[in-house]
């Protein structure tokens, strides 16, 4: 039975510092989640483990840690859901050949850096329980998540949703996350398989029939979801229940699978309808108890597993501003380049690469999937969490500095970008 | 073909295909990489428990039925914990088979012994990389005390598959 004192006491604390230095960040222009990211890994050994360890011990013992992470991965749970329900496939269709080629590159090119680097990582910060294919896809689709939540909210404080730079950022962002979950998902079952009975051709083909079942069956099913709101204007406490209901059982279903609990509750979140009124509807309704209580319990957590104090000497500090690098350069550096070759103009092709490069909670929770299946370890997730926040970090202030808003705004979403047409000479027409 | 389709395709081929063939000749090139030896897990420690009760600082172990040691690694670097008995904490560094820490008794370890905190239990030990559980054997010596027999022991990893590779 856990300590019910403890758990309570570790809530108040996490809710309170989070509240406090995400109001803190907001006051530098930083959204409120980079400060609670940061507040997470405040609360951990990395500062009040190092300065404070007797509180740290009283507050966070390690008995008491399970029950913490069970608590926010239900808050992951349905944050993922909501991820998954922000995501709309039309907004890609809508801009065309440019933001295909920007949201595929902008892939490709962190994911093939980090891969070059695993060379250089993985005799250093791994060990021969990690095979090399593992340890590199999961560096690149590590490397090639953009934060899809942080990015929306990144947009909508700078009023920047309804622009051109804005609409073809979250339609990459959306590409982005689908395609590295998918590339996640064969990486956990790649592992996992290995240490489970059941034959991988058995996993794999019960996730293709799920997938199958989730988007020719129940989709339509979930029409009805919407349905009743359009008739109602609000939709019941039971059918809520249901609805969260079936995100569980979607959960559950790809764990038993021997996938994650994550990937059912994302995709029950990208199957289910789309139409803007009903989505809002439901973020408001599931938002505030995740974003205000769940999501820091796993901020938290998620600091509590990170040990600055790993990446200790010049050569550890050197591979941690190597994986910054990489990371900007592949995702910065990539999605500015596709988007410029397309037709962007320079500046606002540098914005779009900044934008893309936010990779936030999004990445905290790849990172502790990875830790989890020990496929990554503790120094290396230290380092990547720290490039995490600096990429995350670094997001408005660039922004601000190469794209400011009033350029930004000037160019709305109907102002389409200009047809591929690329001269021989590689530049943009 | 239309041109802007075409150039589309030419585009996507050089920025997405190449990138991509490329991956596949770096996950080739990966396989021939050797990494560190694995020690990451749960180990129990077997020893003579009269020898290890002679050491300064090395009654608490002596008296635990026996001493569980987490081995949290990073490449050539590790952290090392001991579960039951003493609580410490302390990192250390493999090379090749060879695995080192240096154990510094905690201050609650030394007064519990009245043993002091500057007696440093250095761990030499050889993982044996074939064994299934993985095994390693080696001494738990002293620092600064020439008088004290280096304790010999053993530890056996639980609950892993001794290096398998996980794909």
């Amino acid at each position: 039975m856990p300590n019910l004192f403890t758990l309570v006491l570790q809530i108040a604390v996490i809710l309170a510092v989070c509240r406090v230095v995400g109001t803190l960040f907001l006051k530098i222009h930083q959204p409120r989640v980079v400060g609670e990211m940061f507040a997470g890994i405040m609360l951990g050994p990395s500062l009040l483990g190092w300065i404070a360890p007797q509180i740290s011990a009283y507050l966070f013992p390690p008995s008491s840690l399970g029950f913490l992470n069970a608590l926010s991965q239900v808050g992951v749970v349905i944050f993922m859901f909501l991820v998954g329900l922000g995501i709309n496939p039309k907004e890609l269709k809508e801009q065309g050949h440019a933001a295909v080629l920007t949201s595929h590159v902008s892939i490709t090119a962190p994911f093939v850096l980090a891969s070059f680097l695993s060379i250089y990582l993985y005799p250093k910060l791994s060990d021969d329980s990690v095979a090399f294919t593992s340890f590199a896809l999961f560096m690149g689709a590590a490397m090639s998540i953009t934060a899809f939540p942080v990015l929306a909210r990144i947009l909508t404080e700078r009023d920047m949703l309804q622009s051109r730079l804005g609409t073809v950022a979250i339609a990459c962002a959306a590409v982005d996350d689908v395609t590295g979950w998918c590339i996640l998902a064969y990486i956990v079952l790649l592992i996992r398989s290995a240490h489970i009975a059941t034959p991988i051709w058995l996993t794999v083909g019960g996730l293709i029939a799920f997938a199958l079942i989730m988007i020719y069956v129940v989709r339509r099913l979930l029409q009805r979801f919407e349905t009743i709101y359009r008739e109602r204007g609000a939709v019941s406490e039971n059918v809520m229940a249901l609805m969260l209901l079936l995100v569980l059982a979607s959960a559950l279903c790809t764990e038993w699978l021997g996938l994650h609990l994550l990937f059912g509750a994302f995709l029950m979140g990208a199957i289910m309808p789309k139409e803007p009124k009903f989505v809002r509807y439901v973020l408001d309704r599931f938002e505030t108890i995740t974003v205000t209580l769940l999501l820091p319990l796993f901020f938290a957590f998620t600091g509590l597993r990170t040990n600055i104090g790993l990446v200790k000497g010049q050569e550890m500090w050197i591979y941690c501003a190597l994986i910054i690098l990489v990371a900007t350069t592949g995702k910065l550096g990539g999605s500015m380049l596709a988007s410029w070759l397309a037709g962007m103009p320079i500046r606002e092709a540098a914005g779009l690469g900044t934008l893309m490069n936010t990779r936030g909670l999004m990445e905290l929770v790849i990172l502790n999937i990875g830790l989890d299946i020990k496929v990554i370890s503790p120094a290396l997730f230290s380092m990547m969490v720290i490039m995490a926040l600096f990429t995350t970090f670094m997001t408005s202030p660039v922004l601000e500095l190469i794209c400011p808003e009033k350029l930004i705004r000037a160019v709305p979403k109907q102002v389409p970008l200009p047809q591929l047409d690329l001269k021989a000479d590689g530049s943009a027409a | 073909m239309s041109r802007t389709n075409r150039n589309f395709m030419i585009a996507y081929a050089v920025l997405v295909v190449l990138p991509i063939a490329g991956l596949f000749g770096v996950l080739k090139h990966g396989r021939s990489l050797a990494a560190p030896i694995s020690v990451d897990g749960v180990w129990r420690l077997q020893a003579d428990s009269n020898q290890l009760a002679a050491l300064p600082c090395g009654s608490s172990l002596a008296s635990t039925q026996y001493v569980a040691v987490t081995i949290s690694q990073s490449g050539k670097n590790f952290t090392l914990s001991l579960n039951n008995g003493p609580k410490a904490t302390s990192s250390g560094v493999l090379e090749g088979t060879t695995l080192k820490a240096a154990v510094l008794p905690s201050a609650a370890w030394a007064s519990q012994e009245g043993c002091g905190t500057d007696h440093v239990l250095t761990l030499n030990a050889t993982v044996d990389p074939k064994s299934e559980p993985r095994t390693l054997a080696g001494l738990l010596t002293v620092n600064d005390c020439p008088s004290c027999a280096p304790v010999e022991l053993r530890a056996v990893r639980e609950g892993q598959d001794g290096g398998k590779k996980s794909h």
